[in-house]
C-alpha cells in the first residue's frame, strides 16, 4: 500500500544545483532561516526569529585565561601576552571577540593584565574574575578594570552544599551585598549564575535577577549588572519543548522577557559534559542571548567550553559574511598552542592535523575531480590548510595521485594523473598486501619514494 | 615486428603474471583475468612505455577487454604518428 502523503516529481536537470547560496565555498556554509520559530512557555506561543541574528550585535567573550587555564597547568606570563595579541588579530576591528576575562590574584595574574593591557589593543576588552567576597574589590579596582565577573551560584547544590547558607533568603541578600560594593567602587559587575541549569528558576533565580535589575536601576548604565548564564555541568538542552531548568529558549526568554535584562547584558556560559556546548552557544545567540563565552580549541574546566574558533565561524555563518575576521589567526593559534604543549586531537575540528584529510579512495578520487565535493569550505583560503589525503591500504590510486599533486603543489591542467604515478601506488599496495603494514604511510616516507620513483618530476618541480 | 594484439597480449601477460597464449581478445581485464584497481593503472602506463604514446587517463581506463584495447592503442598510435604492425 502506498502510504506516501505528497507526490515530489523529479526536477530533471543538465547542471548541476550546488546550492551556492547557502554553500558558498568561500565562506563557511550560511545558516539560512525561513519564518519564526514556536517554544510554548507557561502555555502561550512564543514567536522567535532567528533571522534576526543577522543584524543583532552577537558578540563572543573569551575565557581562555580563567576557564581554560582551569583545565592545564598554568600559562607563562609571555604565553598569556603572545595569545592575547594573537586573539585582538582575530577579533578584527569590529571587536567579534569584545572581551576576555582575567585571575587578578597572584602578582603573575596582575602583571599579564598589565602586559596585555600596555598592548594598546581595543578588542578584547580585559575584565577580572573574582569571588563574591566584598574585599575581592579592592583588586579589580587596584587593577583598573571597569568590568568584573563574580561567582553568584544559583542552585541549591551550591546554594547550601558547597556554601553552607542557612536560606535562599540568605544566599541573595549575601550576593546583593557584594554587588552593592561592585557599584560603590565604580566596578560592573558581572553575576554568574553558577549552575543554573540545575537550579529552581522560579524559586530563585528569576526573583534574584529581578532584585539585580531593580538594584541596577539605581545606578549609571555602565554599571548595570550583566548576567552570564552558566550551564556548569553542560546540562542545557536547545530542542524546543524542553523544560525548564534545562531549556536555554525558556531561560532566555524568562531573563529577557521577564526580568527584562536586556539582550547585550546577557551571556552564556557553557560546558561540554554531554557534547552540546557549542550548538548550546549558537543557541543562546538565536534566542536572544547576545553574547557566548569561549574558550580557544574548547579548552575548560572538565570537558570544556564552546570553542572560540568554532564561533567564529558559526559567527560568520550566521552574518553570511567574514565581517573584516582573519580566520587565518585560528592556524596561528592553533599552531602557537601546540608549540606550547597544548594537545589538540588530530581529528579536531578546523585545526586539528588531519581535521581536513581523507583516507578513503573514494573521498580521494572526489577530492582530485573536484576539492569542493569533499571540502567543508574553501579551508587553504580561510584557514591555510587545503584538503589532504593520508594514505593507507584504504586510499588507492586516487589516494596516492591526489597526494603527490598536493606535494608538488599542481593545481588543474598541471595535475599529474593516475599513469604517472603507478610506481608509487604499487610500492603503497606491497607495503601492506606483502610486507603486512598496519600503520599509515607517513609524508616523509612517501616524499622519498617520489624522489626515487618520480625522479623527472622531482627535478621538475622540486629540485629548485 | 610483433603487432599490436601480440604485444597487448604480452605487457597483459607481464603485469598480471599470466600466460601470454591463454589470454583471449573478448577476455575482461578485470572479470576474467582479475586485474585489480592499481593494475588497471599499471597496464596503461606499460602500454604507453611499450608503445612510446600517451593516452587519455579516463579514455583508457575505461576499456574493458584486450581486444578493445588492441583497437583503442591502435587508434592512439596512428593520431600520435607512431608506426605498428596491425
Amino acid at each position: 500500500m502506498n502510504r506516501a502523503k505528497k507526490r515530489h516529481p523529479l526536477v530533471d536537470a543538465k547542471k548541476p544545483n550546488l546550492l551556492e547560496d547557502t554553500y558558498p565555498y568561500s565562506l563557511p556554509p550560511l545558516i539560512r532561516f525561513e519564518g519564526p520559530v514556536i517554544e510554548n512557555i507557561d502555555g502561550k506561543a512564543v514567536e522567535f526569529d532567528f533571522g534576526a541574528v543577522k543584524d543583532r550585535n552577537i558578540l563572543i567573550s573569551d575565557t581562555t585565561f580563567r576557564d581554560g587555564q582551569q583545565a592545564r597547568p598554568p600559562y607563562t606570563i609571555d604565553q598569556m601576552v603572545h595569545i592575547y595579541d594573537l586573539l585582538s588579530r582575530l577579533s578584527g576591528p569590529n571587536g567579534v571577540i569584545r572581551q576576555t576575562e582575567f585571575f587578578l590574584y597572584t602578582k603573575n595574574d596582575r602583571e599579564t593584565l598589565d602586559k596585555c593591557r600596555s598592548l594598546g589593543h581595543k578588542y578584547p576588552e580585559c575584565t577580572g574574575w573574582i569571588r563574591a567576597i566584598k574585599g575581592d574589590f579592592r583588586l579589580v579596582k587596584e587593577a583598573g578594570l571597569k568590568e568584573t565577573g563574580m561567582l553568584t551560584s544559583c542552585s541549591d547544590y551550591h546554594i547550601f552544599h558547597k556554601l553552607k547558607f542557612r536560606s535562599r533568603a540568605e544566599c541573595m541578600d549575601s550576593y546583593c551585598e557584594v554587588v552593592d560594593a561592585a557599584f560603590e567602587a565604580g566596578v560592573r559587575p558581572r553575576c554568574h549564575l553558577e549552575d543554573l541549569t540545575r537550579a529552581d528558576i522560579d524559586g530563585f533565580v528569576l526573583p534574584f535577577v529581578e532584585r539585580l535589575m531593580e538594584m541596577s536601576s539605581q545606578v549609571p548604565e555602565e554599571l548595570t549588572a550583566k548576567i552570564r548564564l552558566c550551564d556548569t555541568m553542560g546540562f542545557g538542552i536547545s530542542y524546543p519543548g524542553a523544560e525548564l531548568p534545562r531549556s536555554i529558549p525558556k531561560l532566555i526568554y524568562k531573563l529577557n522577557q521577564e526580568c527584562g535584562v536586556p539582550s547585550d547584558r546577557l551571556e552564556w556560559h557553557g560546558h561540554n559534559d554531554f557534547h552540546k556546548v557549542h550548538t548550546n552557544g549558537g543557541t543562546a545567540w538565536l534566542y536572544g542571548c547576545d553574547v557566548v563565552n569561549t574558550t580557544l580549541f574548547g579548552f575548560g574546566e572538565r570537558t570544556g567550553n564552546p570553542p572560540l574558533e568554532s564561533a567564529i565561524f558559526e559567527y560568520i555563518a550566521l552574518k553570511g559574511d567574514l565581517c573584516e575576521i582573519d580566520t587565518m589567526v585560528i592556524t596561528e593559534l592553533a599552531n602557537y598552542m601546540r608549540s606550547i604543549g597544548l594537545p589538540i586531537p588530530d581529528n579536531y575540528p578546523f585545526v586539528g592535523r588531519s581535521f581536513n584529510t581523507t583516507r578513503a579512495g573514494i573521498h580521494a578520487d572526489g577530492l582530485r575531480r573536484d576539492e569542493q565535493i569533499y571540502n567543508i569550505f574553501d579551508t587553504e583560503k580561510l584557514l591555510a590548510r587545503p584538503p589532504r589525503v593520508a594514505i593507507t591500504d584504504k586510499s588507492g590510486t586516487d589516494g596516492v595521485v591526489h597526494w603527490v599533486n598536493e606535494f608538488f603543489g599542481l593545481k588543474g591542467e598541471d595535475r599529474i594523473n593516475k599513469i604517472k604515478i603507478h610506481k608509487i601506488a604499487r610500492w603503497v599496495i606491497d607495503q601492506y598486501d606483502e610486507h603486512g603494514r598496519l600503520t599509515a604511510i607517513s609524508d616523509q616516507e612517501l616524499e622519498a619514494k617520489v624522489k626515487e620513483l618520480m625522479p623527472d618530476y622531482w627535478a621538475k618541480y622540486k629540485a629548485s | 615486428m610483433a603487432t599490436v594484439e601480440e604485444r597487448v597480449k604480452e605487457v597483459t601477460a607481464q603485469v598480471l603474471k599470466l600466460d601470454s597464449d591463454q589470454i583471449k581478445l573478448d577476455d575482461s581485464f578485470t572479470a576474467d583475468l582479475g586485474a585489480e584497481s592499481v593494475q588497471s593503472i599499471e597496464l596503461v602506463a606499460m602500454f604507453e612505455e611499450e608503445f612510446g604514446i600517451e593516452m587519455d587517463e579516463d579514455a583508457a581506463l575505461s576499456v574493458e577487454t584486450v581486444g578493445k584495447a588492441v583497437d583503442f592503442i591502435t587508434q592512439v598510435c596512428a593520431e600520435q604518428g607512431v608506426d605498428v604492425e596491425e
